[in-house]
């Protein structure tokens, strides 16, 4: 096996070019996984650590772009306020050490259903810039993902960045595990409100072959939530909104939990993070009326 | 002043810290060379053909051991049967595959990586028959279940349980358990020009133990095992999944002899799934019977576990239900399953662990049925003596850490009523079980040394698995000398240092303790009988036998303890660069007088006598109570432990500081347990599916509550001279039936299948 390593970006896109079987590696924390485990044994790997600019993060006018080698222990640190929902998500991977070497590129390279940060790329419009020797295109994130392990990055592409706004609005992340801590989830579920656009993101993960969003639910919302004279959200809102977002999974019975308790757990964590993202939002009016 | 009892650091703790102790794998070796083994993929069958002519053929690759060409190797003798071995059938000498994970090729190689690329290249076709997987079969009694026959009865407790008032009929389940130590099994194996042979484990089975199961494994008479030495320094956990000869211990040193050179094997996390045993799943029906006061009057404890061609080792789950409640009428039966699986083996709190689940889950249901407080419900059949042996308790303080538990844990704020106890959303459910636990006094021997400096020296073959030993007989050692811990090195985990039996069943403490703390008296009073007979010492023309340890390495007059002497003195005066004491404990005095430190010795007799200290007078159990408070969310089923406490009666506390993380590391097994340990197998395939820790999840510190341990910290005054029982196991032992039990209560659901998972606490 081949151990590229190239020390600009640029180099590393000629080699992809050139061996696009190669696999990228970043933090290692997926990558390394599945050597180990001999589910995978590629040509060549191509170590992205030594590109300092794949580990920058810049922001111009609330918009972001967040390099694809920043860790999530950065995005926790430093993107706390501005990307809340990412920061969340960031935090409930696994422990610190893998915190600080795995990365959001390696997330949607590796493209797993239950990849922690997907559903907050979906409810909150992330647009992934994706590079290859032949220029660059931008890639909204639900079209990125196209089946268990499968995204939409050509052979010869790599991950430069993500791109995303400063949260508009409230956003909110859950995940059920099978224990507290350094756990796959069983599902989870992200929440972002857009009020200036009257309008919501929500997505589902580790709960069908793709992280999705749960578009009935999110259209529901929109025209339930009243903007304009915010006011506390009835129970059947809530509910209704939970239901919705449970019918768009199609999860499967694994060891980690049954195609049934994920639906329903999704439809608990979709009202509970609703709950809150809505409370917030409340909390803010009030504070800007005040 | 005294050592014993205070909180002493760990004398290894910043090596630790500072991963600076060296651990098997990390001692370097001159021409070491490498080996991999190579598992197979069916749960049954034969191999049909295998072809390792590729691998041979790789780079660096010296050789390639298959059931072809292998050296042909013996049975080995059982543990349970005096042996040193779980798995009795010796890898490599036929062509049948017996479980899935069974070595069928170990490669060696100059580098691991080249070893391990080889046995990619070695291609083996099976004839796959049908394994059977799961506890469906047929079931047969054991031979033997922790040396007592599978069925034990007293009285009749199927008559009582026809007339009880009140019954519970119940069956509860425990999955497959792996121990899932962090360090990797290592051996390093090397044999000398005199055809002696060196072997370097991360062993916890006792070093004088594998050195016979080397012997027996590789041809060498008993008498000349002495040519063996086994070292074990540092363990980085065990858990009952280091013990006892396996064949990944012997092959390195099988091949090591073909290639003339050291051959190491450190295995990966999956192959640790199938090359060290496992706890067996169990399936056990309770039966209670009581009176409407909640007297039993009758308990029937029927365990089915797994049986193996490899080997047998049923789970001994009914073995606490015998000695644990005040019951005229007990029945307690082991009966095995044949399955195409490893043999199973001792797994943290092996018995008590599962069948206090069974347990003491029961015993909940029954003190629901009889709207009894489930604390009460256990006083009420408090055992004031032994019921399984009818003779008295070396010492029970059971009650007392009922009641102190119960104070520190708020227990009388707990609301009978299942559901009615809620914090927020989460429902609050409070949770408690007996502990009890059968730790051992294994022999013992060890040799202390005074030194010119005043320093001294203990030794003693057996390891230290992590739980503090480097740390506990130094103190020991240095209160029955008269100095500092500091002044006192513990040295283990050798061959060369007198025997003793692997620190296994919670033995550590009071088996080497009073080793310890003899041979460090004998070499004392040699020390003072020098001083009396020499004129010059203020001791001269007192009796020997009455000088006193009055500290700082002095000894004084009994009348007069402004006379005193020093070690230093003593032996500057007498010349001597040291002096010395060997001494053993839990042994037969014919043992004291022949076995030395060098010779090999026979396990079974020394089973035989380890097993009855006290000439069947009394009965000696580690006892505790169990509370825990769980939160659970109604909407998603989701288990939080949020407080423990702990409270056991351990005897005499030898230092509070590694007692108590013993209980911590305990009670989070027990939590483990409850709430997510588990192995899979593939119900056709009948391999683990997921044989790394990912898939077999073990509490993070996420997972684990503030734990409040308290010890009785009473001196057991017939267990030894040092009054201490067994801490390692007895914190497991409860936890689970105490976290099911407080689920129950929070929420009125009864999960009797562990691991309790969060779908069947809905709706």
């Amino acid at each position: 096996m081949d151990f590229l390593r190239p020390n600009t970006f640029a180099e590393a896109l000629a080699l992809k070019a050139e061996q696009p079987d190669a696999v990228p590696i970043a933090g290692g924390t997926d990558v390394m996984v599945e050597l180990n485990f001999d589910h995978r044994r590629p040509p060549a790997l191509l170590d992205l650590t030594r590109i300092a600019e794949l580990r920058e993060w810049s922001a111009v006018d609330g918009k972001l772009r967040v390099g694809s080698g920043v860790p999530y222990a950065r995005i926790i640190e430093q993107l706390g306020g501005q990307l809340p929902g990412l920061a969340m998500a960031s935090r409930t991977v696994g422990s610190p050490q893998i915190r600080n070497r795995g990365t959001v590129g390696g997330n949607l390279g590796a493209a797993s259903p239950a990849g922690d940060t997907h559903p907050v790329l979906l409810a909150g419009d992330a647009v992934i810039e994706a590079a290859s020797a032949r220029g660059t295109r931008m890639i909204p994130a639900a079209e990125f993902y196209l089946g268990v392990k499968r995204n939409a990055l050509e052979p010869d592409e790599l991950i430069a960045a993500v791109h995303l706004n400063a949260a508009p609005g409230p956003e909110q992340f859950a995940k059920v595990g099978t224990r507290n801590a350094m756990v796959i989830a069983v599902c989870s579920f992200a929440i972002a409100l857009h009020p200036a656009e009257k309008r919501v993101g929500a997505a589902v993960g580790s709960a069908a072959p793709t992280p999705r969003h749960a578009t009935a639910a999110e259209e529901f919302l929109a025209g339930e939530l009243d903007w304009d004279a915010p006011k506390p959200l009835l129970d059947s809102v809530k509910r209704r909104f939970g239901e919705l977002v449970a019918e768009a999974a199609s999860p499967i019975d694994d060891v980690r939990g049954s195609a049934a308790y994920r639906k329903h757990a999704l439809a608990v964590l979709a009202r509970r993070t609703l709950g809150w993202a809505w409370q917030d939002h409340l909390g803010k009016e009030t504070r800007e009326c005040a | 002043m005294t050592s014993v009892g205070t909180p002493v650091p760990r004398v290894d703790g910043l090596l630790k810290a500072t991963g600076t102790a060296r651990y098997t794998a990390d001692i370097p070796f001159e021409d070491l060379t490498h080996a991999v083994l190579l598992q197979a993929t069916i749960a049954r069958g034969r191999i049909a053909s295998i072809d390792a002519s590729a691998a041979e053929a790789a780079p660096g690759v010296l050789l390639v051991l298959t059931h072809l060409n292998a050296p042909r190797l013996p049975r080995m003798r059982a543990f349970a049967k005096g042996g040193s071995a779980q798995q009795t059938v010796p890898a490599l000498q036929d062509d049948r595959v017996r479980f899935a994970g069974e070595t069928v090729a170990f490669v060696v190689a100059e580098s691991q990586e080249q070893a391990r690329y080889a046995a990619m290249l070695i291609s083996v076709e099976y004839d796959e028959e049908p394994p059977a997987v799961g506890l469906h079969g047929d079931a047969y009694p054991p031979a033997k279940v922790n040396g007592q026959p599978p069925d034990y009865r007293r009285g009749d407790a199927e008559r009582a349980l026809a007339d009880a008032a009140v019954t519970v009929e119940r069956t509860y389940r425990t999955p497959v358990h792996h121990h899932n130590p962090i360090e990797p099994p290592v051996t390093i194996a090397s044999w000398d020009d005199d055809g002696g042979l060196t072997v370097h484990e991360a062993a916890q089975g006792g070093v004088h133990m594998m050195r016979l199961g080397f012997a027996e494994a590789l041809g060498i008479p008993r008498r000349k095992a002495g040519s063996i030495r086994v070292v074990s320094k540092f363990l980085g956990g065990g858990f009952g999944g280091k013990g006892f000869m396996w064949p990944r211990n012997i092959l390195p040193a099988v091949a090591a002899r073909l290639l003339g050179r050291p051959v190491k094997l450190e295995l990966t996390r999956a192959q640790m799934y199938t090359s060290g045993g496992y706890r067996s799943e169990t399936v056990q029906r309770l039966r209670l019977g009581a009176d409407r006061d909640g007297r039993l009057g009758s308990i029937v404890h029927e365990s089915t576990s797994t049986g193996s061609d490899m080997g047998e080792f049923p789970e001994p789950c009914a073995q606490i239900t015998q000695m644990l409640y005040a019951c005229p009428n007990v029945t307690g039966t082991h009966r095995l399953v044949r399955q195409n699986v490893g043999v199973p083996t001792f797994t943290r709190a092996p018995g008590e662990g599962p069948g206090s689940f069974a347990l003491e889950s029961a015993l909940d249901e029954l003190a629901g049925e009889l709207s009894l407080d489930p604390l009460e419900l256990r006083l009420r059949n408090y055992a004031e003596t032994d019921p399984e042996h009818d003779r008295p308790w070396s010492s029970k303080g059971l009650r007392e850490c009922y009641s102190e538990g119960a104070e520190r844990f708020g227990w009388s704020a707990r609301n009978p009523e299942p559901g009615s106890m809620r914090d927020g959303r989460w429902l609050v459910g409070y949770g408690m079980a007996t502990a009890a636990y059968s730790s051992h006094t294994w022999p013992t021997f060890a040799r202390v040394r005074i030194r010119a400096d005043g320093t001294a020296v203990v030794r003693c073959a057996t390891t230290d698995i992590g739980t503090g030993t480097y740390t506990v007989m130094a103190q020991v050692a240095a209160d029955a000398l008269g100095v500092r811990p500091g002044d006192v090195t513990f040295e283990a985990g050798d061959t060369r240092y007198p025997f003793a039996f692997p620190p296994v069943s919670s033995s550590g403490a009071r088996s080497i303790g009073p080793a310890v703390r003899a041979a460090a008296l004998a070499v004392r009073t040699r020390v003072a009988r020098l001083a009396v007979k020499d004129r010059e010492s203020p001791l001269f023309g007192a009796d020997a036998a009455t000088v006193r340890a009055i500290g700082g390495g002095r000894l004084a007059r009994a009348d007069d303890p402004e006379r005193y002497d020093t070690f230093v003195d003593v032996l500057e005066r007498a010349g001597l660069g040291h002096v010395e004491e060997r001494k053993g404990y839990g042994v037969m005095p014919f043992l004291h007088s022949t076995a030395s430190g060098i010779a090999p010795w026979p396990v079974g007799p020394l089973l035989r006598v380890a097993t009855r200290p006290f000439a069947g007078r009394y009965s000696t159990y580690d006892f505790g109570a169990q509370f825990v408070e769980v939160r659970v969310d109604p909407d998603l089923g989701v288990v939080r432990v949020s407080r423990v406490v702990g409270v056991y009666d351990i005897g005499r506390v030898l230092n509070p500081r590694t007692a108590r993380n013993q209980a911590v590391g305990g009670i989070t097994w027990g939590i483990g347990m409850a709430l997510m340990e588990r192995t899979t197998t593939h119900p056709r395939l009948g391999k683990y599916t997921s044989p790394n820790l990912s898939g077999y999840l073990l509490p993070t510190n996420a997972d684990v509550p503030d734990i409040d341990v308290h010890f009785l910290d009473r001196p057991d005054p017939l267990v030894n001279p040092l009054g201490v029982k067994g801490v390692g196991e007895l914190p497991v032992v409860g936890v689970a039936a105490a976290i099911a039990n407080a689920v129950h209560h929070a929420t009125g659901k009864r999960v009797r299948s562990l691991p309790i998972g969060p779908a069947e606490l809905l709706g």
